[in-house]
């Protein structure tokens, strides 16, 4: 490669080597892909969502595939927060890769415990609290749908962490934008979207829902228009970071993201197509910035806005 | 990794031939050296049959038979993946990640084996009774199928089998009934050192019943929809006296005793 491109970006005090990095739940702890990818390649790795106790998540079936996505109600399953420490996080920490941990929680108190436990351990480089899983009954969800208890929740972790503070965003709602510029002004020093949208498969030959649970979270290059327009709008509501992601498949639809805004983008479902496809999407985007003569990868974040061509 | 020590890959396997062997059932013969070298008997792959809007998943597909640099696919046409795969001819690129998951174990020892196969449960059996045969295994096969036309791998389990038996639902071959009401007898009066089971779900817990009621160990494969296939998504749970594991990691293969096979009998269930 000619002219070295400038991959670095900032989210929050965190520098990261390339803007590309591990959408959660979709990537396990990393360790389930390092026979296919050098995880140091990576931007970060942002792990499936930890709880303070185990979950057990829901009934099988868990999956469906749908027309260019998958419906999932995985729900959060996971061995809580000290067996995640002495198992993935250990593992993690021995990979030269930043880590940030996805939170969840069923209460504020459980997400405020959670984050108060893991932020002693220095292998964590930031967190992504998860609000807007859809596959939960309490808490998840419920969190990012209203400015309120977006804020509430995001004031208690902030007060029980000083690591960077990134608050993942439902696109179950009415205005993203407004959830966006309530959980900034908490103290969020990033914000990640979409989380998966709400749907539904029936089966016609057995009258019933695909799924155990009924619901899931719709993934996949399906959502990808969604995404992208809101990442557009939240980055030109709030003055933080936004980590875009939704049906990120290739290097262009990782730089569609960055166009719209995005500082960094998270690779989830195309993971399961092809394991190596982070890799693939951090070296396409330093050939892409090469191609188009930009010094730097940051140049590509909002260059679509009309007001940036001016 | 597996118990073999093999590390997954993705592997770009030529499609060399495929063929109709039963109805509504293909065999599909790949190109694919690496893997076909390094996979154990009741192992997997994680194929990707063609791309675009409708295949946004791969599909899992136990390997019949991995002879000579190649691997074999027994399908059935089920829906639009394994239809696309009954349409692929010769020539056709597809990749494929594997091996994957934990396959069947013959425990030191083994002197008299039990295969127990329904429908496409002969498919992860074809590995299982050659290293059964290369290993001095005496081996009784209990079959079952629809009809016999849909009695898969008969040649493979005649040459490899010190006895088989079949039972077909229609009666056009062996016993007019069940697998199941083979295999009870069997256990009883053969007493085999260990039992193999793949087949439908219900099946499988019928024969794993009778193993235990017997005292004899029992293995059994089990399905589960999958996404990754890595252990990354926890798509594919079973529930397990220990807990739910990842039927593409910590499976397919599973000991028949540590399987809670009732949902309403899960303590996690509905959690
Ligand atoms: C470990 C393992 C080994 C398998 N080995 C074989 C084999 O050797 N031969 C064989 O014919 N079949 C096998 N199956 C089942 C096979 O994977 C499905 O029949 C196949 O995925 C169906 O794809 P489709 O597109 O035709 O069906 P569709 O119903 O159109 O598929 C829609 C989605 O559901 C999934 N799906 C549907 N049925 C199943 C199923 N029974 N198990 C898992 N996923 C399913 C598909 O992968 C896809 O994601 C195996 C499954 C597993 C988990
Ligand atoms: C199987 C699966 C599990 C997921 N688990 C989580 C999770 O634990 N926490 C979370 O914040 N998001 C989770 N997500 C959402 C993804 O991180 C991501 O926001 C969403 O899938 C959109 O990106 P994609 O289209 O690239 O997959 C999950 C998605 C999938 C498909
Ligand atoms: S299919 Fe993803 S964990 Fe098993």
């Amino acid at each position: 490669m000619s002219a070295a491109v400038d991959m670095r970006v900032r989210i929050g005090a965190l520098e990261l080597r390339n803007p590309v990095m591990t959408a959660s739940g979709t990537f396990g702890s990393g360790r389930e892909y390092a026979d296919f990818i050098d995880l140091s390649r990576l931007g970060a790795v942002v792990t499936k969502g930890v709880s303070l106790e185990p979950w057990a998540g829901n009934d099988s079936p868990r999956i469906a595939e749908t027309p260019s996505g998958m419906l999932n109600s995985i729900g959060l399953q996971n061995p809580g927060a000290e067996a995640f420490c002495a198992g993935d996080l250990a593992w993690l920490a021995t990979q030269d890769v930043p880590v940030i941990v996805n939170l969840v929680g069923h209460s504020v108190e459980e997400y405020r415990s959670v984050a108060e436990r893991l932020d002693t351990e220095p292998d964590i480089a930031a967190f992504e609290l998860n609000i807007s899983c859809p596959n939960v009954d309490a808490g998840g969800m419920a969190f990012g749908t209203s400015c309120p208890a977006a804020a509430e929740v995001v004031r208690a972790v902030r007060a029980a962490t000083s690591k960077t503070l990134i608050v993942k965003l439902s696109p179950n709602v009415t205005d993203i934008a407004e959830i966006a510029r309530a959980v900034e002004a908490e103290g969020a020093d990033a914000v990640s979207l979409i989380n998966t949208l709400l749907g539904m498969v029936i089966d016609t030959r057995t009258f019933k829902p695909a799924l155990a649970r009924g619901v899931g979270g719709l993934s996949g290059p399906a959502v990808r228009p969604v995404a992208v327009r809101m990442v557009w709008q939240v980055a030109h509501a709030v003055g933080v970071p936004v980590i875009g992601m939704g049906g990120v498949m290739c290097t262009n639809d990782a730089a569609e993201f960055m166009l719209a805004g995005a500082t960094g983008v998270a690779v989830g479902t195309a993971n399961f197509v092809d394991p190596a496809a982070t890799v693939s999407i951090a070296d396409g985007l330093e050939r892409f910035c090469v191609d188009r003569g930009l010094g730097s990868v940051g140049d590509l974040v909002g260059a679509a806005w009309p007001e940036r061509s001016a | 990794m597996t118990e073999a020590g093999h590390h997954p890959e993705v592997e770009r396997a030529g499609l060399v031939a495929n063929e109709r062997v039963a109805e509504g059932v293909g065999l599909a013969v790949f190109d694919a050296p690496r893997t076909a070298s390094a996979i154990r008997p009741g192992q997997f792959v994680h194929l990707r049959i063609a791309e675009g809007a409708e295949f946004i998943l791969r599909r899992p597909f136990s390997v019949y038979r991995a002879p000579a640099g190649r691997l074999e696919i027994l399908y059935q046409v089920v829906g639009r993946g394994t239809r696309a795969l009954a349409q692929a001819t010769p020539g056709a690129v597809m990749d494929l990640i594997g091996p994957l998951g934990h396959g069947w174990l013959v425990p030191e020892g083994t002197a008299h084996a039990l295969v127990v196969a329904g429908g496409l449960g002969a498919a992860p059996m074809g590995m299982l009774v050659e290293e059964l045969a290369r290993r001095g295994v005496a081996t009784t096969l209990a079959q079952g199928a629809p009809s016999e036309g849909r009695l898969l791998a008969r040649e493979l389990f005649e040459a490899t089998c010190r006895r088989t038996e079949v039972a077909t639902d229609d009666g056009s071959a062996g016993l007019c009934g069940f697998v199941t009401e083979l295999t009870d007898g069997l256990i009883a009066a053969d007493r085999p050192d260990i039992v193999y089971v793949c087949g439908p779900e219900p099946m499988q817990r019928i024969v794993a019943a009778q193993a235990a009621a017997a005292g004899v160990p029992c293995q059994v494969s089990l399905e589960r929809l999958m996404a990754c296939g890595v252990g990354a998504c926890l798509s594919c749970v079973v529930s397990t006296v220990s807990g739910r594991k990842r039927a593409c990691v910590d499976g397919p293969v599973f000991d028949a005793a540590e399987v809670v096979w009732d949902p309403c009998e899960d303590p996690e269930a509905g959690a």
